[in-house]
């Protein structure tokens, strides 16, 4: 087995043990720990794919950033201190068999699905990744960049607190 | 025996993220499996691209944009859960049944 292909397998196996640690963990800080792990995972399946600029957009964008604005979101609302109310089991179980169901199904059809694997080629490289996006996908590149300013300043908005004598917008 | 390996990857990602989206009651919980079902999206849709002929930087423009939009999707959420912590004292989606202006 190739260098690449034991890197797939081992960024496979976090991203599976961060995903489960992140969604079965009780903990809200842990959760996020795992979610972080998970992310890490993601971006070495891409490196070993090929897609090393993905990477390392992944590791910047999920484990730099969103990690660290969901530290704070959790600091600033303190989930921790809220009695721990125990789950009903059905509820539970109910949601388990739902997700293995969806999981189930989509492994089927994926399993059912002659794909033509073809060797990878072409370019993947982020030379070519930027000038497709400054060429043939300059308006969606556009939008997106409208979309965070739009979004960021939305969040200051919603988050500001309002303070008394200026009334609230 | 690649292209299996990953998509089967992306499926059990996608799966346990579900069953977090369903099963917890913090909103920062159900933020975090919503984040691993759209990484498991991206995960198909960068093995695809490069396993089936297709261009593969195709498939890197679409998940740059799938991150952008992700980005801006948790700023907006965690903004709301704070400005929601702010009124109820409470981000349990159990509690949080009223609408109000």
């Amino acid at each position: 087995m190739t260098v690449a292909g034991w890197i797939l397998l081992v960024s496979a196996a976090v991203a599976l043990l961060g995903a489960l640690l992140a969604v079965g963990l009780r903990n809200i800080f842990h959760n996020i720990l795992g979610f972080a792990l998970a992310m890490l995972g993601v971006a070495g399946v891409f490196g070993s794919l090929g897609s090393d600029f993905l990477a390392a957009v992944f590791v910047l964008v999920y484990v730099g950033a969103v990690a660290i604005a969901m530290v704070y979101a959790v600091m600033l609302s303190h989930p921790l201190d809220q009695p721990h109310r125990p789950r009903k089991g059905w509820k539970i179980a109910g949601a388990a068999a739902l997700a293995a169901g969806v999981a189930a199904a989509l492994w089927g059809v994926l399993r059912q699905a002659r794909w033509l694997e073809a060797v990878p080629g072409g370019d993947n490289s982020a030379a070519r990744t930027g000038t497709r996006f400054l060429t043939d996908y300059v308006l969606a590149f556009e939008l997106v960049s409208v979309l965070l300013v739009v979004a960021m300043m939305g969040a200051v908005m919603v988050a500001r607190r309002a303070r008394p004598g200026r009334g609230s917008w | 025996m690649t292209l299996p390996l990953v998509l089967g990857l992306a499926t059990a990602l996608f799966g346990i993220g579900l069953y977090g989206l369903l099963q917890r009651r913090s909103l920062v919980a159900m933020l975090i499996a919503l984040e691993l079902m759209l990484a498991s999206i991206s995960l198909n849709v960068v093995a695809l691209t490069t396993f089936t002929g297709h261009d593969p930087s195709m498939g890197q423009v679409v998940v740059l944009i799938f991150v952008g939009v992700a980005a801006a999707e948790v700023a907006i959420a965690l903004s709301l859960f704070v400005a929601i912590h702010r009124a109820e004292h409470d981000i349990d989606v159990e509690h949080l049944s009223e609408l109000r202006g």
